[in-house]
């Protein structure tokens, strides 16, 4: 028997070993049905938002008052990604806005496939109208989210003051991925030892560029600036099929 | 925790070489972890041999994991520097003496902004 295949065949016999450069990313499947995401919400009519922070700091309450503030003058769709529960997509359909729920079943973060899955499902619901608008909720986590273009058009990481400012320097592959960084809950501000001049800094060693916003989604303190954020977003889009 | 998903993407990706490559087995895997990857070396390492006993054409695989340098670029004097991670053992010491902060080589600031460094790449193959 040949102890190199295990077959019995013949006796051993000589393997050829061939040694094969691929130098390929291990994130090209991600990648490539990312690349396909953003052209297929592009044809949607929209852009796409990935909400990136930890559980708990309020990315389904910024996107119910933005919703509030924007759902007259645009049409939104919001994909939420959980472990379990529809919770989040009930409180966004609350507003009147369609939501798709994606429960991973353990995964700590989305990919391009759940969301591609999540996009069919909500031109469904809307019965082919055309979007302006899509929120991506990410699974609730400053790691693991990071690693992972969904297809968006831009990153935005939450940070609530209750966290502490030292997390930009603590995550930095999600600062430093971040087109923007929120920092939200500030009407918690006086009661938190939070430094939004020393999160801003960290922040920006990571990514000299970032911009970075103050609110609260409870007061709507600083809201109106995010908000003119997102219709210079939106003003910029380029011109599309349907 | 992602790790164990690029551990499963890489198997995947491996396999449609080998197929296309004609080989019954791969004896090597060469993969490049880039220091800001945001990917743990052991948790990788760990996913990758557990889950390659599930297929029969890497299950003796051996993986090689190259971890390049961080590099960063100095927001002060704007020179850019190697500046190796300090090995886990020797971290507490170096806290303990107050030296657990990088520094630029050149000017001493501590405005390190990391540069490029988040890769992760399938290298090279050798199968049988």
């Amino acid at each position: 028997m040949c102890d190199t295949c295990g077959c019995q065949l013949h006796e051993h016999h000589r393997h050829d070993t061939k040694v094969v450069e691929v130098n390929r990313s291990l994130l090209e499947a991600n990648q490539k049905q990312a690349e396909s995401n953003r052209h297929h919400i592009e044809h949607m009519g929209a852009l796409a938002i990935n909400l990136i922070s930890s559980p708990g700091s309020g990315k389904t309450t910024l996107l119910e008052r933005t919703i509030d503030a924007l759902k007259a003058s645009c049409a939104i769709g919001v994909i939420e990604g959980d472990i379990e529960t529809e919770r989040d997509a009930d409180r966004i359909r609350a507003k009147g806005v369609p939501a798709v729920q994606l429960t991973t079943g353990g995964a700590c973060h989305l990919d391009a496939p759940m969301v591609h899955g999540g996009l069919h499902v909500l031109e469904h619901f809307a019965k082919g109208r055309p979007f302006d608008l899509i929120f991506i909720e990410n699974v609730g986590n400053l790691v693991c989210p990071a690693t992972f273009d969904l297809g968006e058009h831009r990153r935005v990481v939450l940070l609530s003051t209750p966290e502490g400012s030292d997390k930009p320097a603590k995550y930095p592959a999600t600062f430093k991925s971040a087109d923007l960084v929120l920092i939200t809950k500030s009407d918690l501000l006086p009661h938190f030892d939070f430094s939004v001049e020393e999160a801003a800094s960290q922040a920006r060693l990571l990514k000299p560029e970032l911009e970075i916003l103050t609110l609260s989604a409870t007061t709507g303190d600083g809201f109106a600036t995010w908000l003119a954020y997102l219709r210079q977003l939106l003003a910029q889009r380029s011109p599309h099929v349907h | 925790m992602h790790e164990l998903s690029l551990a499963q993407s890489l198997i995947t990706q491996i396999l449609a070489l080998a197929a296309e490559h004609g080989a019954c087995k791969v004896s090597r895997v060469v993969v490049t972890l880039g220091p800001f990857s945001g990917v743990v070396r052991d948790s990788f390492e760990f996913g990758f041999s557990i889950l390659k006993q599930e297929q029969e054409p890497v299950r003796d695989a051996h993986l090689e994991l190259e971890t390049p340098d961080p590099e960063y670029r100095c927001l002060d004097c704007g020179k850019v520097a190697v500046i190796p991670f300090p090995r886990q053992s020797d971290r507490l010491e170096l806290a303990r003496c107050g030296l657990a902060t990088k520094k630029c080589p050149w000017c001493g600031s501590n405005r390190l902004s990391p540069q490029g460094g988040t890769e992760l790449i399938l290298n090279q193959l050798e199968m049988e």
